[in-house]
């Protein structure tokens, strides 16, 4: 399983894995957009995002901020990722969903808490999440 | 799972202080405000190591506090206070919290708690209706973008405006619900975007509005002053600053891990994030989090303002009342003047999960469903010892998946029907994440800041009808 849930006292901890960068990066957006539990199904969306940060941990919160800022302010759940430019501190990608009614989940951040991105080797890659309720 | 101790001494039966010599780069010493049994349950998740790394901060005065209520949060610890001097010192998104803003209302009413117990399933269904909660239910309003920004730099006083708010609500609303500096130009189109149909809506998690009655009165003086008498029906509403504070969060913590090498700031964690409160980037958070902290008071303006709609309509032909008294915060920076050292200071003092407690000013803390909550008032001690600050709430102790496991939905309501309370919420699995028994016991929590001096007990107040997300 590329997510799954882990205990946590208030919020919600997700241990993410991959077998690459951005399967790491497309299994956490799953994650965070499950974790919302969205409710209805509506037309097909997409969606751009470009980013910069200062690594790749920071990288991938940022990128899962702004999908959930997008997936809370429009409406809209995505599923999937395609990443046209991935590297250590930059992203493209196009996001795939839905619009939807509403969530069922108030998810407010997705935070630096415990995000440790590593990997590269013949493990894979590996982070925990911590998105704040 | 027991964090490593650290070596903490008792100053009190109620305050324990770990030297700055515990750990290398603490600027001051780090304090907790708990008996011994609340102290072991807070040392059993990072709340105070995330404390010692808060004593680490460029600029911090005094000590880093944490209340009897504390538990481990992003950065700084939940239940957590921390001042920074405004020209040495640094302001910390973190500091604050995801929810800014977030802070408790309580309205007196005219009516008895039998009044309100004959209409509690009507009222529930009334108010549930009232008030959109959880997430995708739209408010009354939807602010067009000028609209918004007069919301952003008015709060509850553009409400007031708007027809939602009488002078008597300003009054009786901290900082008149208004704070100065807030630059709607600072919030960002992703902020305004989550927040545009968001006036006037509750949310979900422990957000909620309650209808109570005073269940006992501990200090009749007080009460008196503020209403209060025994059996009087109240009603509490717990709520913040919705997606829009969420994101101005998430927006300044980004921002400033950016810009912090640039200052020559190092920080043991991430979502410490911080820049120097005069700095462009620490003067541009300050703006933001107070428009942030504008809609949040304009927020629970508008709810206290379905809620008067609602109880008309129940008690029709009967005037309830319904009077503020009074609004107050629990995460929030404000700039404010202490006595620290023999010295005075001009700080911005951090409050996360933290209640402001000036004395005479009342302490609103909220309980969860079932539980009691309790009207404090601030005392002298805590301009002496805590900035001004009390604790805000009884604080998690049980994971919601645990919560889950160990409540059902049948087995809660009736339990809490037994009680004599009705509940309305929007979910069946947030209710039992809610469950009372995921929360440590609020009477200690009180019993510890009354007992350090910071606040003092006027009423206990029982739930009767529970409106959540």
């Amino acid at each position: 399983m590329p997510y799954r849930r882990l205990e946590h006292t208030s919020d919600v901890r997700l241990r993410v894995t991959g077998a690459t960068r951005a399967a790491l990066f497309r299994d956490a957006l799953r994650g965070v957009a499950a974790a919302m539990r969205p409710r209805g199904r509506g037309a097909a969306v997409t969606r751009r995002v470009r980013l910069e940060a200062a690594d790749g941990t920071a990288l991938l919160v940022d990128f899962l901020s702004e999908a959930l800022a997008l997936m809370q302010a429009r409406r809209e759940s995505y599923r999937e990722a395609r990443f046209t430019r991935l590297s250590e501190r930059r992203l493209e990608a196009t996001l795939r969903g839905t619009a939807v009614e509403g969530f069922g989940e108030d998810i407010k951040a997705v935070t630096y808490h415990e995000a440790r991105v590593a990997g590269g080797a013949a493990g894979g890659w590996a982070t925990n999440l911590v998105l704040d309720l | 799972m027991n964090e490593p101790r650290w070596p903490l001494r008792a100053l009190t039966p109620t305050l324990w202080e770990i030297a700055p010599s515990a750990r290398a780069g603490m600027r001051v010493p780090a304090r907790v405000f708990a008996t011994a049994a609340l102290l072991e349950e807070i040392e059993r998740d990072r709340s105070l190591e995330q404390l010692v790394n808060v004593a680490t901060l460029p600029g911090i005065v005094g000590w880093a506090l944490a209340m009897p209520d504390a538990h481990e949060g992003y950065g700084f610890p939940v239940g957590g206070v921390a001042a920074f001097d405004t020209a040495e010192g640094v302001i910390s998104p973190g500091g604050i919290g995801y929810d800014i803003n977030c802070g408790v209302r309580l309205l007196r009413s005219r009516l008895s708690r039998a009044e309100v117990a004959a209409a509690a399933h009507d009222l529930g269904r009334t108010l549930f209706a009232a008030v959109p909660s959880g997430v995708g239910r739209s408010g009354r309003l939807r602010l067009a973008p000028a609209e918004l920004d007069a919301v952003l730099a008015g709060g509850a006083r553009r409400m007031r405006e708007m027809g939602y708010a009488s002078e008597d609500d300003l009054a009786h609303t901290e900082s008149a619900g208004r704070l100065e500096g807030a630059d709607p130009a600072r919030v960002s189109e992703h902020a305004r975007a989550r927040g545009e149909d968001q006036l006037g809506t509750m949310g979900a998690g422990n957000h909620f509005v309650e209808v109570g009655y005073v269940e006992r009165v501990l200090d009749p003086a007080a009460a008196e002053r503020m209403g209060l008498r025994a059996e009087q029906a109240t009603v509490l509403i717990h709520t913040g600053s919705r997606g829009l504070g969420h994101q101005v969060a998430t927006d300044f913590i980004r921002r400033m891990n950016q810009a912090m090498a640039g200052y020559g700031i190092e920080l043991p964690d991430r979502e410490l994030a911080c820049a120097p409160f005069a700095s462009t980037d620490g003067q541009a958070y300050f703006a933001a989090m107070a428009a942030a902290a504008n809609f949040a008071w304009a927020n629970r303006q508008m709810i206290a303002f379905e809620v008067r709609e609602a109880f008309a309509r129940v008690f029709a032909g009967r005037d309830a009342g319904l009077e503020l008294i009074y609004d107050v915060a629990h995460n929030i920076a404000k700039v404010e003047e202490y006595s620290v050292g023999g010295e005075r200071r001009r700080v911005v003092v951090h409050r996360k999960g933290a209640t402001r407690a000036f004395p005479g000013d009342p302490v609103l803390i909220p309980g969860s469903m079932g539980t009691a909550s309790y009207v404090l008032e601030g005392a002298p001690g805590a301009l002496a010892a805590s900035f001004g600050s009390s604790c805000h709430g009884a604080g998690r102790r049980m994971s919601r998946t645990r919560a889950r496991r160990e409540a059902t939905v049948a087995g809660l309501r009736a339990e809490l029907a037994a009680q004599g309370v009705t509940v309305n919420a929007g979910s069946r699995r947030g209710l039992t994440e809610e469950a009372p028994l995921a929360y440590k016991d609020v009477d200690a929590v009180v019993s510890v800041v009354q007992e350090a001096g910071l606040a003092r007990a006027v009423a206990r107040l029982r739930p009767l009808v529970v409106v959540k997300g």
